[in-house]
């Protein structure tokens, strides 16, 4: 009986020291999260990477990414016969090195997928909020708009858009972000509808506190983390959408550098010189990668729910 | 069944009013097409005498009213570029994106649920790493590439598939594959996962307890329900597999709806680029009524109601 | 009580479960034998390890569990070194399992006849048709109406009670020699529950059948069983007839939990003249393993751990209460 008082009073003491440790050592606790999951480490590592390439590519690129060189055209990388050191990955049609290009390439990929979801998850939020929280005709007009862009691919409307308005950086960032709210707008309803059941937000209703201010309160702390995970993979998937809109050449345009835009350069000179369009896709791959498996981690360690299915 | 369909029919028309609305709101925003319909050096007469012929001149209402008497009416206007109507123009290409997005679900199906059954039924084992890091690759792949890369294998280096084109079934195998792959992993991913959840079910217990064989138990009893979600995901992605489809086709240039679209779209042809919109909205939402009753067979728990 | 010989032997099974967590003794060197046509209760708290000793049984352990040492024999035979082939023609067959949940414990997406003609034909090696009327006859027999419409509906249309009876029927199905029942009745209603084990009682008198009954509920084993096992985190602490349980039960724990509530498979609230709960198995208690929350617990009871001593004939406790002192140590 003794025996069990005393372990009883050590678990408690025990759960005193882990609080205070949570407090002051968040920092560590996320690492250690993160560190014992593989793909979380490497993913983080891969996005870390990524993103400070694109913050320091003027020092990291060789070369200007612009400079045409016509003396060398078309150099294999330097690994290969014919290749030159001083361009790793070798040059394109026009001389520039396709290394340069490649890293500065992960600007825009970068800016246009956080900058698009950003505006996705500002518009998805609202509307699911609005949606869920509301309910009745509203509701019903928001979920047949959503209903009607999920029957269009996003591709498509950022097709029929950028027929519209035609390509630039700041357009494919606003079609991005209206092509891809409609996640958000999904999970953010099915969120909002559960919580707005919950007994303290029936409570606070019932109290007659303001609206806005219960669902500022009580609803988009509640939703943050879906968002969060929902950000990460969607950028992903954005980046894939904006190097195929590039691609397609209808994304960003030269001169500015995306890795689409490079690839499509290297489609035409694919039977002699394979690495203009292998070297970007790599890099589309292991960046999308990376935010994937960044993005799972997120998911595994932000939603309980979702732990028993890994 | 028949009033289940008839309500998911009729479900229908608010969105596709939704997307005559958004269509054509972006394309009144986008401004007088006339300049481009007329030769260059048309003169302004010209261009106003054809703006007020085309009704351009009218207000937003009015001119929306217009194209959805027309629209009722399968007409979507004409291609200035071919100067015909733009339906049967997309209607022509169809097939062949059909063919396409066929072949590469097949390819995806026979893909995907071995390996996800497999890597589900081994968790953990070193076949079920490979197969989910294959799929998780698989999606990080943006296709154009994986389709350029099949291309300097296949075609460039080997010389065992043709670069481009239509007609005969090896056309058809580096477009499927890629097309395919994304798909594939996907799907992989969800069956896994489905299977795993399945698998620890009391009803798989229980057909194991009656001393049936492994594969029944894996295939009969936990496969069909595994398949459930399985089937109500992936109708949603046709979405996806036909945006795929559109880029896929430049790749190989397939001569597809895709090819016609990107081309409508370059040239701002936007008759075409309608009745795109239109007849893939239409092709994904019947996908997801197919999947709709689908899952009905499937899972006798529903009521048609 | 019946006598006749024993057809199931577990002798110091011992099955481990070796998760990212550490290695879980779930069961720890269980032995028990259920003789012909007797039942035998297993009673004890949630996760003393009373399913996965079923469960090793019938074969039926998953990875990362696994059978680590000790024997089944079933008639003779060891099925720890059973083939897997050999092993499916005994489950179902010769030894059949009832689940908890009837609920959940049939496939939703096949019909009731689909599902119980299923180990028929398997099994009894007979044609469609014969399953067919044999499954409804078997239908008939656990007494549910209209059989031949059952036969053809998909579970969900059934009640909590008629699918305990398809469970019976399709575990009773090949005339199983031993039947284990893990908690059949315990997501029944009460009423139910009556006439669920007043059936399984009576069928498995009809055929000798043998009966391992795993369950919480005390009155249960008052009315079904001939002997009792009482387990303990994954340990046997006592074993004995029904009658001396209840009359002169000798195990701190036994004691607790025939004076708490009849029905305790709610763990927290449960046994109100025993404090504290299961050790999980990361916190294994050294010693004996129930003497955080024994009464009686003296020094020896924390250093060491007493074996199950048969105190008196047919009756073992794992105790030292009721060890000769000298032996420890
Ligand atoms: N698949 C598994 N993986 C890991 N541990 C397991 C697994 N199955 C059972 N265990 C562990 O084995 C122990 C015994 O479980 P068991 O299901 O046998 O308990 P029980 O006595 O049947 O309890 P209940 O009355 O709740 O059914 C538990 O501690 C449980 O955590
Ligand atoms: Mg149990």
């Amino acid at each position: 009986m003794s025996a069990n008082l005393q372990s009883h009073a050590a678990a408690e003491s025990d759960a005193g020291v882990i609080k205070s440790r949570k407090k002051t050592n968040a920092l560590s606790r996320w690492t250690k999260l993160l560190l014992k999951s593989k793909t979380g480490t490497v993913g983080f590592i891969i996005v870390l990477l990524v993103c400070l390439v694109a913050a320091f590519a003027n020092f990291l690129a060789p070369h200007d990414p612009a400079a045409i060189n016509p003396a060398k055209m078309l150099k294999p990388p330097s690994w290969l016969e014919g290749g030159e050191k001083a361009y790793l990955l070798g040059t394109d049609n026009l001389g520039r090195d396709i290394l340069s290009r490649i890293i500065y390439g992960s600007r825009v990929s970068l800016l246009v997928g956080v900058a698009s979801v950003i505006l996705a998850g500002i518009i998805g939020i609202i509307v699911g909020l609005a949606s869920g929280y509301y309910g009745g005709w509203l509701d019903s007009i928001l979920m047949r708009i959503v209903d009607s862009f999920l029957s269009i691919p996003n591709i498509l409307f950022a097709l029929v858009f950028l027929a519209v308005f035609g390509p630039s950086v700041p357009t494919l960032i606003i079609v991005l972000g209206v092509t891809n709210w409609v996640a958000y707008a999904r999970i953010v309803r099915g969120e909002t509808l559960s919580i707005k059941e919950r007994e303290f937000v029936r409570a606070a209703r019932s109290i007659g506190v303001r609206n806005v201010k219960i669902i500022s309160r009580h609803v988009l702390p509640n939703v943050i983390s879906s968002f969060i995970v929902i950000s990460t993979l969607s950028i992903a998937t954005t980046i894939i959408l904006e190097a195929s809109l590039s691609f397609l050449g209808l994304g960003v345009q030269p001169p500015t550098v995306s890795w689409g835009g490079i690839l499509s350069d290297g489609r035409d000179y694919l039977a002699t010189s394979w690495w203009l369009a292998t070297f970007p896709g790599v890099a589309i791959t292991i960046t999308v990668l990376g935010i994937i498996f960044l993005g799972d981690w997120l998911r595994d360690v932000l939603d309980p729910r979702s732990q028993s299915r890994s | 069944m028949i009033k289940f369909l008839l309500k998911r029919v009729l479900e229908f028309i608010p969105v596709l009013l939704i997307i005559s609305f958004i269509v054509f709101s972006l394309v009144f925003v986008a401004g007088n097409p006339v300049a481009l319909m007329l030769p260059e050096d048309a003169s302004q007469e010209d261009i106003e005498r054809l703006t007020v012929a085309l009704g351009l001149d009218q207000p937003f209402i009015v001119q929306y009213g217009k194209y959805m008497l027309d629209l009722v009416q399968g007409d979507f206007g004409k291609s200035f570029r071919y100067n015909t109507d733009a339906l049967p123009l997309v209607l022509e290409r169809l097939p062949a994106t059909l063919e396409l997005a066929a072949a590469s679900m097949i390819i995806a199906i026979i893909i995907a649920i071995p390996l996800g059954v497999w890597s589900a039924t081994r968790k953990n084992s070193s076949l079920d790493l490979l197969a989910t890091g294959g799929a998780v690759i698989g999606k990080a792949m943006p296709n154009f590439w994986l389709g350029i890369m099949l291309i300097l294998l296949f075609s460039v280096t080997l010389g065992w598939f043709p670069v481009s084109g239509r007609g005969t079934i090896a056309h058809l195998i580096l477009p499927a594959i890629t097309l395919g792959t994304g798909v594939a992993a996907e799907m992989t991913r969800l069956i896994r996962s489905s299977m795993v959840e399945i698998l620890s079910q009391d009803y798989v217990r229980t057909a194991k307890s009656k001393g049936l064989r492994n594969f029944f138990v894996v295939y009969k009893h936990a496969f069909r329900n595994s398949l459930i979600p399985v089937v109500t995901i992936t109708a949603l992605q046709t979405s996806t597999l036909v945006g795929g489809a559109l880029i896929t086709e430049t790749v190989f240039s397939w001569p597809g709806l895709g090819q016609l679209l990107i081309q409508a779209v370059n040239t701002r042809d936007m008759a075409i680029v309608q009745a795109s919109v239109f007849t893939i909205a239409i092709l994904v939402i019947f996908m997801n009524l197919l999947a709709d009753v689908v899952y009905r067979i499937l899972d006798p728990r529903i009521k048609y109601s | 009580m019946k006598t006749g010989t024993a057809i199931l032997d577990v002798d110091d099974l011992h099955t481990y479960f070796r998760t990212e967590h550490g290695v879980i003794p779930s069961v720890n060197g269980v032995s028990f034998e259920v003789r012909e046509g007797e039942t035998l209760a297993i009673v004890g708290e949630s996760g003393s390890g009373k399913s996965v000793t079923s469960l090793s049984i019938m074969g039926l352990i998953d990875s990362p569990g696994k059978v680590e040492k000790g024997n089944i024999l079933f008639e003779g035979k060891n099925l720890t070194t059973l083939g897997k082939k050999d092993y499916r023609k005994l489950r179902g067959n010769e030894i059949a399992m009832i689940f908890q949940e009837p609920l959940s414990s049939l496939n939703p997406l096949f019909t009731i006849g689909n599902q119980l003609s299923e180990s028929i034909k398997l099994h009894q090696k007979v044609d469609k048709k014969t399953a067919r009327v044999k499954s409804i006859e078997m239908l008939r027999h656990v007494g549910i109406p209209r059989a031949e419409k059952v036969f053809s509906s998909f579970p969900h249309v059934l009640s909590g009670g008629m699918r305990q009876r398809v469970m019976i029927a399709m575990a009773l199905s090949c005339n199983p020699k031993l039947l284990i029942a893990d908690e059949p009745t315990t997501a029944l209603d009460v009423t139910i529950q009556a006439q669920i084990l007043e059936l399984m009682k009576k069928l498995a008198k009809e055929n000798s059948t043998a009966i391992l009954l795993i369950t919480h509920d005390l009155g249960v084993v008052a009315e079904m069983a001939d002997k009792v096992v009482v387990m303990y985190a994954g340990q046997v602490v006592e074993h004995t007839d029904v009658y001396t349980l209840f009359s002169n039960p000798k195990h701190p724990y036994t004691k607790g939990l025939l004076n708490s509530t009849p029905k305790f498979h709610e763990t927290e609230e449960v046994l109100a003249s025993i404090t504290g709960t299961v050790p999980t198995p990361s916190k294994m208690p050294k010693g004996c393993k129930f003497n955080p929350r024994c009464p009686f617990a003296t020094e020896v009871c924390t250093t060491q751990e007493p074996v199950l001593r048969e105190v008196a004939d047919g009756h073992k406790v794992r105790c030292w209460l009721y060890e000769e002192k000298e032996d420890a140590i």
